[in-house]
């Protein structure tokens, strides 16, 4: 009788805490489960009571990583609900901004907590002596982006200077226009990142399921447009809850979510697979040179669309300071007029399509929030797609089917402390 | 050159011959007096330029000297040298004009400069030569742009001399920043804005940066450090008097003794552009402190006379900037009235003025410093440091070492701190010398009413308003102190020194000394002798301390163990306190530190010499009290009987066994010993050491008394050798204060208005009678 | 042996562990010339049995963290809390104003019986810290420094005193003068001022200052318009856990 027993505890790696379960017995899989012992944070219930001028505050601090999405779709939707518009400087500054967030996340996920698999060490330390010049790009690239949201917001983790209506502080043109430069002279060390992961060989498997991510006719949607599903048609944001249909799980502190099938896919690959058409030229360049394809299936390719918009949002940000350098920056007025409302803010965090839903009374004072994290909406994909690969590796070692799991669930970069739900995932 | 003559008053004759030999070297004609009445006879017979003088002089004391010299010869450069400053003596001495003070034992190089310094500087009245004039003018214009003469320009000439500075230097002006205005770096003319009232934060932070870089640091077996100086060329543009009256105090601060390099070179490439304020902020009281206006400390100072400027010229290359880009002409009649009338209406609008006169505010403020105001109006202070970051005439700092990961370089920087800021008074041993708010409060106002005039000769708050503006709840002005309180006092002011002064380069750098010996004393004190690398004694007097650097961990004040007569190397004795203790502790022999110094005063051997001693140390009191008695013991002819009394916690705290046990064998020396807390080792005295005290046979009339100790000592001690008869000038102590400098800069040490590491750390207790903080 | 640094995470956003690492390459090849890093969930696979140092990051907000916390306490020789949630409790104290019960049915609704939580609280209060970063996030300098020190064998020390200190000595026109109000002068520096410097105000994100004149702070915001329960709304963000907040 030949026993399967995996039980990884808190896979490494990953931000956030989670569990991967597999019991076979003699070939048969009795159970698989991705669990995630996350605490619950209960920051809907943080944001009760609080007026708007904290609001994006403490939505920041949902994570660590993408702090910069969380503020700029807790922005968006108190603007919506207490109906403050914003410049186009301030849209300008704020796609800038984000392209700071998803250049230092995507780096942060393929070079150190996806790469050491592909060369088999733990952890990207290791690789300071073996592949230094690696890890140096690495440094350099994400610093990049550190220093643009420095410029932008105060900080990366946790901006400061976005509030309600724009920003209370406005960046230094010639600093801006210095990291421009920076940018055009990196883009060689892009060019080499694109290289280094042509070498990768990625798992092989597919399994069909729904992409879902927001879209936008003028570009390639990250802070902009309507929801898109590789099912179904656009539905505006409004409407969200129609899509993600939350739903608990007896013992399980994450909510699950699904659409038109069992579940969906969100993050990277699915804005790829959506809006591969609207990349910018060297990033479309990139795609092909690392084989990826519209529609892809292989969850394992998430990284690759990773490197991909780290190649678009390079070339992005250069057009972007370009506009802001020759349009210049002014100061603006601090909103006048409130009006009570709920409203809905949507962005796709590096991770995938992220809501936040707040209803404010008359007095700016928060009352309702409803947030919908993008690794929720990919709990139950990661579960269906251990379903479906288990069964055909089952006859590998123990230690390789471990590591063909910890990589599956690597791949979707999960971002667990967000999820404000624990996905309690465990199968005997 | 004009030959100069100098008469050197001083009673021993070996001080008297040897000034005499340098000086005489130096190019001067020398003449020597032996005592007062001698001095005044040849100053009344012949003609001196500058005047040597020692304070303590049998019959005539210096002092006396002074007065006469001032009554008659009022032209006479005098200047006092002695061994034991204070600050009763020094402003006594200013006040009678003394240009400056030195301490023995000094360098003849000192001496020598500071008479070369007084001898050339300009008289107020100096004219500069003619200054190339351009062609082409449509007005007349001057044919000599003179120092402290005052021209008419228009706008546009203005916008060139602005502009033409932009092409050189970094300029700084005052911009308007969130409603508010601010110094700030300016390109375009037209950012500028030279009515403002005030500025959130004063210029001087351009002169004395927030955080600046004093050394570069090598770390690892081969320590090493070299000063950092880094000074833009920048002009200041658009500062208000009030603000150049501050930067002449840091002048006085940085520049006159202990000359600051970093500030020196920073100041020497700041060109002042100074503005007079015609719309004073709401809380400014300039004109009661004598600084609405001024008439030096600046390149050129502007006032707008609405159809154009006027401007002064205050210095050479003030005169070269307008001359070269202005076609500055003699004003007309109507122009120096518009002059006037501005000026006069200006002064008017200030909206706070002092009740008293602002020379009265020492004495007020002295007479009334144990009243319950203090305590009462700092309740509501938030310790929050806002009143002094924002003020012009504050400067003391803090000094840190900082390294780099890889630990094998740093940097020695200092940044602002100050007395407001709850942990400043505070040692590594953990007390803390100002606890309590109250006494914070009370120090600051004392330091910009009473300390720093005393010290420097000038104002220590210019009425510039900023505290007022920056205070949360509403308690730091100290006009409103000072009204609180009103009195009367006197001030006066001082010389200034920019171009003369050499910079002491190395002032924050230290020597390399290699350590050659450690000896474990007890379980957390040790003793380490020290050979500084080039071969040189430290040259130290019993009682003084040094600055002892660990590069990349910091530095710290601790006093020379040993005596200056027993060989060139130095022994330190230690406790293990504080990150620097730890780190010297964890040393081997052979390591390499850090020397600054030797600092302070030292014990008063003139005064020692020929009395019977009562020397008293409690527990690592000794560390200090050791070099004096290895002193006493190598010149034992010259002193009476001399009694030891030395009192530890426990007999396993102890201190230099063997070197007690020759103290007992000796026959010249009465030693007795205590411990608090006795064991089965013990057989000696048990009890705290004022119960050595009664037993001792003391002739009070020709005994002198030096004690150091715990703080908690001294009252016990003092209350005991008072019974026995001593007088305040007879009981010798030594202080310990937190230090970061040790060049009376930086602030840390203050106890009231004296620097323990300049006056101190020895005072008697008659000093310490006027220093309400020290006991 | 090099120092064995080990890194934890408990109820956090993970935001002070990242910030820890933002250094340039060659820095962090220096920092792993002086360190080894035993155990750093999030970007390693390592891990180790004792650590010099464990670095903590986050709240204690379930009972299972307990123990896990008490473990990592027997295992290691210094523990120093990383940012506000570890040393103040930071943001995840806001849930404590309400009873669990109410909070988890506010966020699960109906299905809210099915989790657990407890108040959320600092480390200090469940296991002895030794040393401090604080901050929300930390700041990357403050954090690097105190391992220079502890190789050094210096003591790490924080300022004592308000943020007003780095705030004045960056230029900075006070957020009182702007009109709007401000936790600084009660709230440690070490930060730089960093959110004034942006253009917000003070948060308290650092924790108070040793001897605060809260009193005084709370006169000053009701000088400048602000009620009781205003300010304490301010405090509670980030100094609930306090004595402040009551």
């Amino acid at each position: 009788m030949s026993l399967v027993n995996i039980n990884v505890h808190h896979v490494t790696r990953v931000e956030g805490h989670g569990n991967i379960l597999v019991n076979a017995t003699d070939g048969r899989l009795e159970e698989v489960r991705w669990e995630v012992p996350e605490s619950p944070r209960l920051f809907e219930a943080m944001f009760r009571g609080r007026h708007y001028d904290d609001v994006q505050h403490i939505a920041s601090r949902i994570c660590g990583i993408c702090s910069i999405a969380h503020s700029t779709a807790s922005l968006q939707a108190s603007e919506a609900a207490l109906g403050v518009p914003v410049s186009q400087q301030t849209r300008l500054l704020r796609k800038l901004l984000f392209n700071a967030e998803i250049l230092e996340s995507h780096l942060l996920h393929a070079y150190c907590l996806a790469v050491p698999d592909f060369l088999g060490v733990g952890s990207v330390f290791p690789l300071l002596d073996t592949h230094r010049d690696v890890v140096v790009r690495a440094m350099k690239l994400k610093r990049l982006a550190y220093c643009m949201a420095d410029l932008l917001a105060g900080r990366k983790t946790h901006p400061i200077s976005c509030i309600v209506g724009g920003f209370s502080m406005l960046p230094d043109m010639e600093k801006l226009a210095m990291l421009r430069d920076a940018f055009v002279e990196a883009l060689d060390d892009f060019k080499a990142t694109v290289d280094l992961f042509k070498m990768i060989t990625v798992p092989d498997f597919e399994r069909e399921t729904e992409y879902i991510a927001l879209k936008d006719p003028d570009e390639y949607a990250f802070v902009s447009g309507d929801i898109a599903s590789s099912d179904a048609g656009i539905v505006p944001i409004d409407d969200y809850l129609s899509v993600t249909n939350e739903f608990c799980v007896p013992h399980s502190t994450a909510k699950y979510t699904k659409n038109k099938r069992e579940s969906y896919q969100v993050g990277a690959l699915a804005r790829f697979n959506l809006n591969h058409e609207q990349l910018l030229p060297l990033a479309k360049e990139a795609s092909i040179e690392l084989g990826l394809k519209a529609p892809c299936q292989n969850p394992y390719m998430i990284t690759i669309a990773q490197v991909v918009e780290t190649v678009h949002v390079a070339e992005d940000s250069i057009q972007l300071i370009n506009r802001l350098l020759d349009s210049g920056v002014s100061p603006e007025s601090e909103p006048r007029e409130i009006h009570e409302g709920r409203g809905i803010g949507a962005v796709e965090a590096p991770r995938g399509i992220l809501f936040h839903d707040y209803t404010y009374d008359e007095n700016g004072i928060l009352t309702h929030a409803n947030c919908v994290i993008p690794t929720n909406q990919n709990h139950n994909n990661i579960q269906k797609d251990m379903e479906a690969l288990v069964p055909t590796i089952l006859d590998r070692s123990e230690d390789e089917i471990r590591l063909a799991l910890e990589m599956l669930v690597r791949a979707y970069d999960p971002c667990i402390s967000c999820s404000t739900h624990l996905l309690q995932v465990r199968f005997t | 050159m004009q030959e100069h003559s100098v008469l050197v008053v001083d009673d021993e004759p070996i001080v008297r011959e040897s000034i005499r030999d340098w000086l005489t070297e130096a190019g001067y004609q020398v003449a020597t007096a032996e005592t007062g009445e001698q001095a005044l006879q040849l100053v009344a017979s012949r003609d001196f330029s500058v005047l040597v003088v020692d304070l303590r002089l049998p019959g005539k004391t210096g002092i006396k000297v002074l007065e006469a010299v001032k009554a008659e010869r009022p032209w006479i450069r005098t200047i006092v040298i002695t061994a034991y400053p204070s600050a009763e003596t020094v402003q006594e001495a200013r006040q009678l004009g003394a240009v400056d003070y030195l301490l023995k034992p000094f360098a003849p190089d000192n001496l020598e400069r500071l008479i070369d310094d007084t001898l050339s500087s300009i008289p107020p009245e100096a004219t500069v030569t003619t200054v190339e004039v351009p062609e082409a003018a449509p007005i007349p214009i001057a044919e000599a742009i003179e120092v402290k003469q005052t021209f008419a320009i228009d706008d546009i000439e203005l916008r060139a001399v602005f502009d033409a500075l932009v092409e050189t230097m970094d300029v700084i002006g005052v911009v308007e920043k969130d409603g508010h205005f601010v110094f700030d770096h300016v390109k375009h003319f037209d950012d500028l804005r030279l009515d403002y009232d005030v500025t959130v934060h004063p210029p001087t932070r351009y002169l004395f940066p927030a955080r600046e870089s004093l050394l570069k640091l090598r770390l690892g077996d081969e320590p090493a450090a070299q000063p950092s100086i880094s000074a833009p060329a920048q002009a200041l543009f658009g500062v208000h008097p009030y603000d150049i009256k501050a930067i002449e105090l840091l002048d006085e601060v940085f520049m006159a003794t202990h000359s600051d390099p970093n500030y020196i070179a920073r100041r020497r490439n700041t060109t002042i552009i100074g503005i007079d304020c015609l719309n004073p902020s709401p809380t400014a009281f300039a004109p009661s402190m004598g600084t609405h206006q001024t008439e030096s400390g600046f390149d050129l100072l502007l006032t707008d006379i609405g159809s154009g400027f006027m401007v002064c010229v205050g210095s050479e290359s003030g005169a070269k900037l307008l001359a070269t880009h202005t076609a500055a002409r003699e004003p007309s009649d109507s122009e120096i009235a518009a002059h006037r009338t501005r000026l006069e209406k200006a002064q008017l609008k200030y909206q706070v003025r002092l009740d008293v006169s602002r020379e009265r505010l020492p004495k007020l403020l002295e007479d009334h410093y144990d009243d319950e105001y203090w305590g009462e109006r700092s309740k509501t202070c938030l310790s929050c440091g806002s009143c002094i970051m924002v003020c012009p005439t504050c400067f003391c700092f803090d000094v840190k070492d900082e390294v780099s990961l890889d630990l094998k370089t740093g940097e020695r920087i200092r940044e602002w701190d100050g007395c407001m800021l709850t942990d400043f008074a505070k040692v590594a041993g953990g007390e803390n010398f100002r606890l309590s708010k109250a006494s914070r409060f009370r120090h600051r106002i004392f330091r910009k009413g009473k300390y720093v005039l005393e010290r420097y000769g000038m104002v220590g708050c210019v009425g510039c308003g900023r505290c007022a503006i920056a205070c949360l709840p509403d308690i730091a002005s100290p006009a409103e102190a000072f009204n609180a309180i009103a009195q009367e006092a006197k001030a006066k002011a001082a010389r200034r020194l920019i171009g003369k002064v050499a910079s002491e380069d190395k002032l924050y750098t230290p020597r390399p000394a290699k350590l050659i010996r450690v000896e474990e004393l007890t379980a957390s004190e040790k003793m380490f002798e020290f050979a500084l690398e080039d071969g040189s004694a430290l040259g130290h007097h019993p009682g003084q301390f040094v600055e002892i650097s660990i590069l990349g961990i910091g530095e710290a004040p601790i006093s020379v163990s040993s005596s200056p007569t027993r060989g060139d190397t130095f022994q330190l004795a230690v406790r293990n306190v504080g990150n620097v203790t730890r780190a010297l502790h964890n040393l081997t022999e052979g390591a390499t530190i850090g020397i600054r110094g030797p600092f302070g005063n030292g014990f008063p051997i003139e005064s020692l010499e020929w009395k019977d001693l009562l020397l008293v140390a409690g527990g690592i009191g000794l560390f200090p009290l050791r070099s004096l008695i290895q002193y006493v013991l190598d010149r034992r002819d010259a002193f009476g009987r001399v009694t030891v009394l030395f009192g530890a916690r426990s007999p396993q705290e102890r201190l230099f066994l063997s070197e007690l046990a020759s103290w007992y064998e000796r026959d010249d020396v009465e030693f007795h010993e205590t411990v608090d807390n006795s064991d089965a080792t013990w057989d000696g005295n048990v009890g705290v050491i004022t119960t050595l005290i009664p037993e001792i046979g003391v002739s009070p009339a020709k005994t002198m008394s030096v004690i150091v100790g715990p703080p908690i000592m001294y009252r016990f001690v003092i209350g005991e050798l008072k019974k026995k008869g001593l007088a305040d000038e007879q009981i010798i102590m030594s202080l310990e204060r937190q230090m970061k400098c040790g060049v009376g800069k930086c602030g840390h040490c203050q106890i009231n208005g004296t620097y323990v590491c300049q006056e101190g750390p020895v005072f008697s207790l008659a000093e310490l009678r006027n220093l309400r903080e020290a006991v | 042996m090099k120092p064995q640094v080990a890194f934890f995470d408990f109820t956090c956003c993970e935001g002070c562990q990242l910030d820890a690492l933002n250094i340039e390459g060659q820095d962090l090849a220096d920092l792993l010339d002086s360190i080894d890093i035993v155990e750093f969930r999030e970007v390693s696979t390592a891990k180790a049995e004792h650590y010099d140092i464990a670095f903590v990051e986050g709240s204690v907000s379930r009972e299972s963290e307990i123990d896990r916390l008490k473990d990592i306490r027997n295992r290691a020789d210094l523990v120093i809390a990383l940012g506000a949630c570890a040393h103040i409790g930071g943001i995840n104290c806001l849930k404590n104003h309400f009873s669990m019960d109410e909070a988890l049915t506010i966020v699960y609704g109906d299905d809210a019986k099915y989790y657990d939580t407890i108040p959320a609280r600092p480390i200090h209060a469940v296991i002895p810290v030794d040393f401090n970063i604080p901050g929300c996030p930390i700041n990357t300098a403050e954090f690097l420094r105190t391992i220079k020190e502890l190789l050094l064998g210096k003591t790490p020390e924080l300022p004592n005193h308000p943020v007003c200190v780095e705030c004045k000595m960056a230029g900075n026109v006070c957020v009182f003068e702007r009109g709007e109000t401000c936790l600084g002068p009660v709230i440690r520096a070490g930060c730089n001022a960093i959110c004034v410097t942006a253009g917000r105000h003070c948060w308290g994100c650092r924790g108070l200052v040793d001897d605060p004149n809260l009193d005084a702070q709370k006169d000053v915001l009701a000088k400048y318009g602000l009620t009781v329960e205003e300010i304490v709304e301010k405090f509670k963000i980030y100094n609930t856990y306090s004595e402040v907040a009551k």
